[in-house]
C-alpha cells in the first residue's frame, strides 16, 4: 500500500511542486495520475522512489515511512519498485538480454535465475527473439518493452511508468498499454500520462492532478484535459 | 577480467589517456623513489663516518679508558669505538712518518697520548658524546668535526622535509588528475549510474566496475613503469658500479628491518615493485572512488 498524508513539496526557488497532497493506493491497484505539464505527477512518482523528499507530510510505500528523517532503506525500497521512463533510458551497450538483466544483478541473483527471469519477461513482453539485439537496432516501441521488462523481471511489487507513451505512436501506444493489462492485478502499477484516450478506454482509477494539488479522484474514472 | 577489458575497448581514449598519466606519474615516482633510497643510504653511510676523538693524559692508567669505552658504549648510541694505545699511536705516527727518519728518532711511544676513535650510530649524537667526555677526569683534549656535523644535519633535515613535500604534491597531483580523467569516462555513463541507484543498485555495486577498472590501469601502468626502470637500471649498472666504488654496502632502515639497496638485489627490486604496485593501484582507487561519488547522491 502507498499512502501520501498532506504532503507538500517546495523547491529551494520558492515554487511549489505538491501542497498538501493525500492519497491511497492499494496493493495491486491499477492507478492513472494525470494532469497537465506541471501538475506535479513526476514530483510524486519521484518521492515514492525518495529520488526527492516532501517538505512536509508522510509517506508510507509498503510499510517503508520514506519521509523519517533517519530513512536508511533507500535501497530496499528500490528494489520493490519498478520504472518505466518516457526516455526508456535503455543502457545503449548493453543487449536486449543484459538491459534486463541489469535489474536482477543488482539485487544479487545467480545467473540461472536470471537467465529464466529474463526470459520469461521478455516472453511478456514480445521480445524473446531480440535477446541478443542491442538498442541501436530496435524501435522506440521496442525499447520501451525492453524497458517494461526490466522494470517487472524481479517480481518487483510496484509499478511506476512516467508517461510511458509520451514518445510513441498512437498504434505503438496501444500496444504497450496492453503490456500493462496482462500485468493487472498482480502488481500495484502507476502511470503518469497525459493520453485521455487510454485513461478513458482503461476505466480505471484516477487521480487527477491540478496545481499540484488532487483535484478528483475517481475509482473508475475518465479524464478530459 | 572480460566486463574490465570490455569497458577499456568501449572507451579507448579515455582509458588510454588515464593509462599515460597513470604511467607518467608512477614512473617518475619510481625515479624518485629510488633515487630518495640511495640518497638516504648515501646519508646513512656518510651519518656512521664522523666520529669523536678523545685524548687521554700520558699518564692516563688503561683501566681508567676502558671504564669510559665501556661507559660510552653502554650508552646505546655509540656504534663502534676504537682504542688506540700508545703503542698503536707510535706504530701509526711510525707508518705516517717512514720517509722521514728524522721525525722518527724523535718520537717514542712514551710521548703520544692514548686515544678513543668513537663513531656515533647518528651524528646527533656526536655533540652529547663530547660533553660527556669532557667531563671525565684524565681527559687531554676531545675532536670532532663539529661545522661538518652540523651541516651534514641541516641537509639531512632538508631533505627528509623536502621529500616529504614533493610526495604529498605528486600524489595530490595525480589523484586530482586521474579524477578528472575519470569523471570524463563516467559522465558518459551517468545515465547508467542513475537508472542503477533508482533500481536498487547500492554504491559498491555501481562503483566496483569503475574501481576495478582503475585498479587494472593501475598495476598495468606500475608493471610498466618499473620493467622500464630496471632496464635503465641495467643499461646503466656499469656507471652506478664506478660510482659507488669503495663503497661496500647501502642500506636503509625500515620499519626496524634492515634493507641493502647496494649493491642491487633482487630483494630491493621486489620491495620497490611491490611499493610502486601498491602506490599505483592506490591513487587509482583513490581517484576512481572520489569520481564516481559525484554520481551516486541520486
Amino acid at each position: 500500500m502507498i499512502t501520501f498524508d498532506k504532503v507538500t513539496k517546495k523547491f529551494p526557488l520558492g515554487n511549489t511542486a505538491l501542497s498538501d497532497v493525500s492519497f491511497e493506493i492499494d496493493d495491486n491497484q491499477f492507478v492513472f495520475l494525470v494532469g497537465q505539464s506541471g501538475a506535479g505527477k513526476t514530483s510524486i512518482l519521484k518521492m515514492i522512489t525518495q529520488e526527492i523528499v516532501p517538505t512536509s507530510g508522510s509517506i508510507i510505500v509498503d510499510d517503508f515511512d520514506v519521509t523519517d528523517k533517519n530513512f536508511s532503506q533507500k535501497i530496499e525500497l528500490r528494489r520493490k519498485i519498478g520504472i518505466i521512463f518516457q526516455d526508456f533510458k535503455v543502457l545503449i551497450d548493453k543487449n536486449v538480454f543484459e538491459n534486463v538483466a541489469v535489474s536482477l544483478k543488482v539485487i544479487g541473483a545467480d545467473s540461472s535465475e536470471i537467465k529464466n527471469k529474463v526470459k520469461k519477461a521478455l516472453e511478456l513482453v514480445g521480445l524473446s527473439k531480440k535477446e541478443m539485439v542491442f538498442p541501436v537496432q530496435l524501435s522506440a516501441g521496442e525499447l520501451q518493452r525492453v524497458a517494461i521488462a526490466r522494470a517487472v523481471v524481479g517480481d518487483r511489487d510496484i509499478i511506476i511508468a512516467d508517461e510511458p507513451t509520451g514518445n510513441l505512436d498512437p498504434k505503438t501506444s496501444w500496444d504497450i498499454m496492453k503490456i500493462f493489462k496482462k500485468l493487472e492485478g498482480k502488481r500495484t502499477i502507476i502511470i503518469a500520462t497525459h493520453n485521455t484516450d487510454i485513461v478513458n478506454s482503461f476505466q480505471k482509477r484516477v487521480l487527477v492532478l491540478k496545481e499540484g494539488k488532487i483535484v478528483k479522484d475517481q475509482r473508475k474514472g475518465g479524464y478530459e484535459l | 577480467m572480460k566486463e574490465i577489458w570490455t569497458s577499456i575497448r568501449r572507451t579507448p581514449y579515455q582509458s588510454f589517456s588515464a593509462f599515460l598519466i597513470l604511467f607518467f606519474t608512477l614512473f617518475l615516482t619510481l625515479i624518485l623513489f629510488v633515487s630518495l633510497t640511495f640518497l638516504y643510504g648515501t646519508l646513512n653511510y656518510l651519518e656512521t663516518k664522523p666520529q669523536v676523538t678523545v685524548y687521554f693524559q700520558n699518564k692516563t692508567p688503561e683501566n681508567n679508558i676502558f671504564k669510559v669505552r665501556d661507559e660510552l658504549m653502554s650508552s646505546g648510541k655509540v656504534l663502534n669505538i676504537k682504542y688506540i694505545s700508545k703503542n698503536d699511536a707510535f706504530n701509526i705516527y711510525k707508518q705516517l712518518n717512514k720517509d722521514n727518519p728524522l721525525l722518527l728518532e724523535m718520537v717514542s711511544a712514551d710521548i703520544l697520548p692514548p686515544s678513543l676513535e668513537i663513531y656515533a650510530k647518528k651524528p646527533i649524537y656526536l655533540p652529547e658524546i663530547a660533553e660527556y667526555l669532557k667531563k671525565q677526569g684524565d681527559i687531554d683534549e676531545v675532536q670532532y668535526e663539529k661545522d661538518i656535523i652540523d651541516k651534514l644535519l641541516v641537509l639531512t633535515n632538508a631533505i627528509r622535509m623536502s621529500a616529504l613535500i614533493f610526495f604529498s604534491y605528486l600524489i595530490l597531483m595525480s589523484i586530482v588528475v586521474l579524477t578528472t580523467m575519470i569523471l570524463f569516462k563516467i559522465a558518459l555513463k551517468e545515465s547508467e549510474i542513475i537508472l542503477l541507484k533508482l533500481i536498487g543498485a547500492t554504491n559498491s555495486y555501481i562503483r566496483k566496475p569503475y574501481v576495478l577498472e582503475s585498479l587494472f590501469l593501475g598495476m598495468a601502468a606500475s608493471t610498466l613503469s618499473f620493467a622500464i626502470f630496471s632496464l635503465i637500471v641495467l643499461y646503466f649498472s656499469p656507471f652506478l658500479q664506478s660510482y659507488f666504488k669503495g663503497i661496500t654496502t647501502l642500506s636503509v632502515e625500515v620499519f626496524n628491518f634492515k634493507l641493502i639497496i647496494w649493491p642491487l638485489n633482487y630483494i630491493f627490486f621486489a620491495i620497490v615493485f611491490v611499493t610502486i604496485s601498491f602506490f599505483g593501484a592506490v591513487i587509482s582507487s583513490v581517484s576512481s572512488y572520489i569520481a564516481t561519488n559525484k554520481y551516486l547522491k541520486v
